[in-house]
C-alpha cells in the first residue's frame, strides 16, 4: 500500500458534556443543601404531624405510581420501547371502573349494605381491568405490532398517535367535562382512621389504604407471576432474546401479547384506585400520572420489576413532600417530579437499582 | 376461507362502533345532509355504516381467495351479519335504555336521542337489532359481489386503461404540449408560485391572512424540528419550549409590563434568536449523550418543566405568570408601523425562506452527511471520526434558533403571549407534521404543515376531530408509509431498501422452504 495520508497532529478528545454535568450537579444539590438547610434548621414553619401527613399521602401516590410504572418497565423490558399511550390505557380503565359504579348506583345497589358496596368496588375494578387489557391488547395488535423490525422512532411516534388517538376518543365519546366517581359512602373519600401525632389529628383514609393495600398485593402477584411460573420464565426468555427464545420453542408473539394483557390488567386497576382516591376523571387524567409513573419506572431502572416499585415509592414521597423539603411552592410539585427524571436520566441512567445496560441510554 | 369472513366481519362490527359512540356516524350524517340537500341526516348515517361493511367484506373475500359466486356472496353475507349483530346488539340496548327514559348523553355525550332514533329506524328495540343486523348482511353481501365482480370481469384494468387513455389524450393535445415543452416551462411556473405567494397577502382577508401567517409559523417550527429528527435522527418531544424562549424574549424586552424595557423590535429579533439557540446549547450538553426514547423523554420534560415555571406564581415578577404578558410591541419600519397581520405574513414568509435556505444549503454540505452519518448509526459515525456531539449540538442549536424566531414572530403578531400558547400540544402538532409531511424533506414540511395546521382552518365542522385524526394519521402513517408524504429520496432509501432487497432476493431463490 502506498503511503498518501499525513500524519495528522493528535487532538485530545475533551468531554465537555462531562464538565457540564458535573457543574449542573454540584448547582443542583448546592440549591437542594441550601433549601433544606433553610426549611429545616431556619424556617421550621411543618410540625412531625405535617411531615407524617406528607409522607402517608406520598406512599399511597408513590403505590398508584409503582402500579403503572409497572407496566411501562414490563414492556420496555421486552420490546425496549416506551408505551407512550399506557397512562391513556389507565384513564380508559378508570373510566370504565366509573360507568361501572354509575350504574350500580343508578340501581340503588350500591350503597344498599357493605356487602353490596364491596360487590360494586369489586365489579368496579373487573370491569376496569378486563377494559384495560383489551385496550392494550388491541394497541399492541394495531400500532405496535406491524413496526417491531422498524428502526427504533417508529414505534415510538406510533405510540405518540396511540395516546393522542385514546386521550382524544375518550374526550370525543365521554365529553370534556370532568367526572365525580360515585364512592360508595362507607368509602368516601373524606372518611377514614385517625390518630394523634403531637396533639394533631392525622387522617388515613379508607380509599388510601384500599389503594396501599391492593397496590402491594398486585406488586406481590407481578413477582411471583414473572419469578415463579412458567410464563413468567418465557417472559424473561424473550426478553433476553426474542430469536433465541423462539427458537427454544417460545411463542413470541403470544409472549409479548400476554405482556401487553398483564400490564393493561395492571394500568385498568390502577385507574380504579386513581379514581376511587382521587376523586376526579377526565380524559386528560392519564397522561401527567403516566409520564410520572415513566419517571418512576426510569428512577427505578427500566426494564426491572423491583425497580419499578422502589421508584414509584420514592417519586410518591419526593413529590408529596419534595416541595415542603425545598420550602418551594406547591404549585411546582410537577416541576420537581419532572426535574427528577431529567436529573436522574443525566446522572444515573440505569435507574437506583438498574444495572448497566448497554446504548439504552 | 370462513376464518377471514368472521375476522374481518367483528372487526367491521368494532369499527361501526366506535364511528357511533364517537360520533363520526353523526358527522358524515350532517356533512352530507348539508352537501346534498337531503332532508333528513340519516342517509349520512348509514353510508357511513354500511361503507365500512361493504369495504370489510370486500376485503375478507379477498382474503378468502374464492372462486365461485356462490362462496363470495355467502361469505360476504356472513361477515356483514356479524358486524351486523355486533352493532344491531349495541343499537337494541341503547333504544331499550332510550326507551327506559334513562340519560344517555350523560355519559356517552355523543349518543343523543336524535342520534339514537336515526338508529333505530324508530321501531321496537328488538326489532331495531334484527333490522339493523339485516341491512348490514346486505352491505356485507354488496362488498363481496362487488368485489367478486371486479376481479371476474377486471374492472380495475379496465378503469386504470380509461385513466390511461385520458391522461394519454391531455397529453397529446397541442396546447399541452407546446406549454410542457417549452424549455422556460419550469422556470415559468416556479415564478408564478413566487408571484401568486406574493401577491396573497394583499388579497386575502385579515381572517385568512392570520390563518396562513400560522401556518407559516409552523412551517418554520417544522423546519427547524425537521434538522433535528429528519436529519440527525434525534428525536425531541419539548420543542416547544424554545418557541417559548423566542416569544418570551420579544415579549418581555418590548412590552410596557412588567420590566417596561420596550427595545427595538429589530433588535430583539436577534437576541431572542441567539437565546434560544444558547438554551438549545445548554439543554443539549448534558442529554445529548442519551438516545432514541430516553432523548425524547427528557427533552419532553424540560418543555414541561418550562411551560410550569411560565405558568406558576413563583416568577410572576419575572414572566407575568399564568396571565402572560401584554402589548406585546411591533416592528416599524421609516415610522410606519408594521404591527398587523398584513406585514407578518410578509415578515413570515421571509423567515420560511430564510430557514429553508439555511436547512437545503445545509442538508448539502459537509455537516448535513455528518448528520446522516448519525442518523444511520451514531456508534459507525463515531467510528468514523465524526465528532458526534458537536453536530448533535450544532443541529440542536440551529433547530432552537429557528424556532425562537418562530416564537418571536408569534408573540409580536398576536401582540400577547402566555404559558397556555406552549402546552406539549404545539411539539406534539410540529412533529407531527415533520413525520407525516416526510423526515428531512423541505418539500414534505410545508406540505405537513399546511395539513396539519391550515386543513381545519378549512373544514372548521371537523375541528373536534383533529387531534384524533392526527393519532391515527400517525399510526397510520408509521405503519404504512413511515417516510411521509413527501419523502427526500434518502428517507425513502433507507427504510425501504431492506425490503426491495429482500423482495428480489425471493425472486432469484424462489425455493428457500421453512423459514
Amino acid at each position: 500500500m502506498v503511503e498518501t495520508t499525513e500524519k495528522r497532529p493528535q487532538r485530545r478528545y475533551v468531554d465537555i458534556g462531562r464538565w457540564v454535568r458535573l457543574g449542573m450537579g454540584i448547582i443542583v444539590a448546592g440549591f437542594a443543601l441550601w433549601r433544606m438547610w433553610n426549611v429545616f434548621f431556619v424556617q421550621q414553619e411543618y410540625g412531625l404531624d405535617t411531615w407524617t401527613r406528607f409522607l402517608i399521602s406520598g406512599i399511597i401516590l408513590g403505590s398508584v405510581y409503582a402500579v403503572i410504572a409497572l407496566g411501562y418497565t414490563l414492556v420496555y423490558g421486552i420490546l425496549f420501547m416506551i408505551n407512550f399511550a399506557h397512562g391513556d390505557v389507565m384513564m380508559l380503565g378508570a373510566f370504565a371502573g366509573y360507568f361501572t359504579l354509575e350504574a350500580f348506583k343508578g340501581r340503588g345497589f350500591l350503597n344498599q349494605n357493605a356487602g353490596t358496596a364491596a360487590l360494586s368496588v369489586i365489579a368496579a375494578f373487573m370491569v376496569g381491568m378486563a377494559l384495560s387489557m383489551v385496550v392494550a391488547l388491541l394497541l399492541e395488535r394495531i400500532a405496535y405490532r406491524p413496526l417491531r423490525k422498524a428502526p427504533r422512532l417508529v414505534p415510538l411516534i406510533s405510540a405518540i398517535g396511540a395516546s393522542l388517538v385514546l386521550q382524544n376518543a375518550a374526550q370525543l365519546m365521554f365529553g370534556a367535562e370532568r367526572h365525580t366517581y360515585a364512592n360508595p359512602d362507607i368509602i368516601d373519600r373524606s372518611t377514614g382512621i385517625s390518630f394523634l401525632v403531637q396533639g394533631q389529628e392525622v387522617l388515613i383514609t379508607y380509599t388510601g389504604m384500599l389503594t396501599l393495600g391492593l397496590s402491594l398485593l398486585l406488586m406481590v402477584g407481578l413477582l411471583l407471576l414473572v419469578r415463579k411460573t412458567k410464563m413468567g420464565k418465557a417472559m424473561r426468555a424473550v426478553a433476553q432474546d426474542k430469536e433465541t427464545a423462539a427458537l427454544m420453542g417460545i411463542n413470541v408473539d403470544r409472549i409479548i401479547a400476554n405482556t401487553f394483557a398483564i400490564s393493561g390488567i395492571l394500568a385498568g386497576a390502577a385507574g380504579v384506585m386513581w379514581g376511587l382516591h382521587m376523586g376526579i376523571l377526565y380524559h386528560y387524567v392519564g397522561f401527567i400520572p403516566g409520564l410520572k409513573a415513566f419517571t418512576a419506572a426510569v428512577l427505578g431502572g427500566i426494564g426491572n420489576v423491583v425497580g419499578a416499585m422502589v421508584g414509584g415509592l420514592t417519586l410518591g414521597i419526593l413529590e408529596a413532600a419534595g416541595p415542603a423539603i425545598l420550602g418551594l411552592p406547591f404549585q411546582l410539585k410537577d416541576v420537581l417530579a419532572f426535574s427528577i427524571l431529567v436529573l436522574v436520566l443525566i446522572f444515573r441512567p440505569t435507574g437506583l437499582v438498574g444495572q448497566v445496560l448497554a446504548d439504552k441510554a | 376461507m370462513k376464518h377471514s369472513n368472521l375476522r374481518n366481519g367483528w372487526v367491521g362490527g368494532i369499527v361501526n362502533i366506535f364511528l357511533i359512540l364517537l360520533g363520526l356516524t353523526g358527522l358524515a350524517g350532517t356533512l352530507l345532509q348539508g352537501w346534498l340537500g337531503l332532508p333528513s341526516p340519516a342517509f349520512g348515517v348509514w353510508v357511513s355504516l354500511l361503507g365500512v361493511v361493504v369495504w370489510s367484506a370486500a376485503r375478507a373475500t379477498k382474503a378468502s381467495g374464492t372462486q365461485s359466486w356462490r362462496e363470495a356472496l355467502a361469505g360476504g353475507a356472513l361477515s356483514g351479519l356479524l358486524s351486523g349483530g355486533i352493532v344491531g346488539l349495541l343499537v337494541g340496548l341503547l333504544a331499550t335504555l332510550d326507551a327506559g327514559s334513562v340519560e344517555i348523553r350523560q355519559w356517552l355525550v355523543q349518543l343523543t336521542p336524535e342520534a339514537i332514533a336515526l338508529l333505530t329506524f324508530g321501531v321496537a328495540p328488538w326489532l331495531a337489532t334484527l333490522l339493523v343486523a339485516g341491512v348490514h348482511a346486505l352491505a356485507g353481501l354488496l362488498g363481496s359481489a362487488l368485489y367478486f365482480a371486479a376481479i371476474t370481469y377486471q374492472w380495475q384494468a379496465s378503469v386504470k386503461g380509461v385513466l390511461q387513455d385520458a391522461g394519454h389524450s391531455i397529453s397529446q393535445t397541442q396546447v399541452y404540449q407546446r406549454i410542457a415543452g417549452h424549455p422556460s416551462a419550469t422556470t415559468f411556473a416556479y415564478a408564478a408560485g413566487a408571484i401568486l405567494l406574493l401577491t396573497a397577502p394583499l388579497y386575502l382577508g385579515r381572517y385568512w391572512n392570520y390563518t396562513l401567517g400560522t401556518v407559516g409559523l409552523y412551517v418554520i417550527l417544522g423546519l427547524g424540528l425537521n434538522i433535528v429528527v429528519g436529519m440527525a435522527g434525534q428525536l425531541v418531544l419539548g420543542y416547544g419550549a424554545f418557541f417559548a424562549i423566542g416569544a418570551y424574549t420579544v415579549a418581555l424586552l418590548t412590552a410596557p409590563t412588567p420590566h417596561g424595557i420596550m427595545m427595538n423590535f429589530w433588535l430583539v429579533v436577534p437576541i431572542g434568536v441567539i437565546l434560544a439557540a444558547l438554551s438549545g446549547v445548554v439543554l443539549g450538553l448534558p442529554v445529548l449523550r442519551m438516545r432514541g426514547d430516553y432523548l425524547a423523554i427528557v427533552t419532553l420534560g424540560f418543555g414541561e418543566i418550562i411551560r410550569i415555571l411560565l405558568k406558576s406564581d413563583a416568577l410572576i415578577e419575572f414572566t407575568g405568570g399564568p396571565r402572560g404578558v401584554r402589548a406585546v410591541g411591533g416592528p416599524s419600519l421609516f415610522g410606519i408601523k408594521m404591527n398587523n397581520e398584513f406585514y407578518f405574513t410578509y415578515f413570515i414568509i421571509i423567515g420560511i425562506i430564510l430557514a429553508a435556505y439555511i436547512t437545503a444549503q445545509l442538508q448539502k454540505s459537509r455537516v448535513g452527511r455528518a448528520w446522516m452519518a448519525i442518523r444511520g448509526d451514531e456508534d459507525v459515525a463515531e467510528a468514523m471520526g465524526i465528532m458526534t456531539l458537536k453536530y448533535k449540538l450544532l443541529a440542536f442549536a440551529i433547530a432552537a434558533g429557528l424556532a425562537g424566531l418562530s416564537g418571536v414572530l408569534f408573540a409580536s403578531r398576536n401582540k400577547f403571549t402566555g404559558p397556555e400558547d406552549f402546552t406539549l400540544l404545539v411539539s406534539i402538532n410540529v412533529l407531527s407534521l415533520v413525520i407525516i409531511g416526510g423526515m428531512g424533506s423541505i418539500p414534505g414540511v410545508i406540505m405537513g404543515a399546511l395539513i396539519l395546521k391550515g386543513l381545519p382552518e378549512i373544514l372548521r365542522e371537523l375541528s373536534d376531530y383533529r387531534m384524533l385524526a392526527f393519532g391515527a394519521l400517525l399510526v397510520l402513517m408509521m405503519i404504512l408509509r413511515p417516510e411521509g408524504m413527501w419523502p427526500s429520496t434518502r428517507q425513502k432509501m433507507e427504510l425501504h431498501g431492506d425490503e426491495e432487497k429482500a423482495e428480489t432476493s425471493e425472486h432469484t431463490e424462489p425455493a428457500r422452504g421453512v423459514a
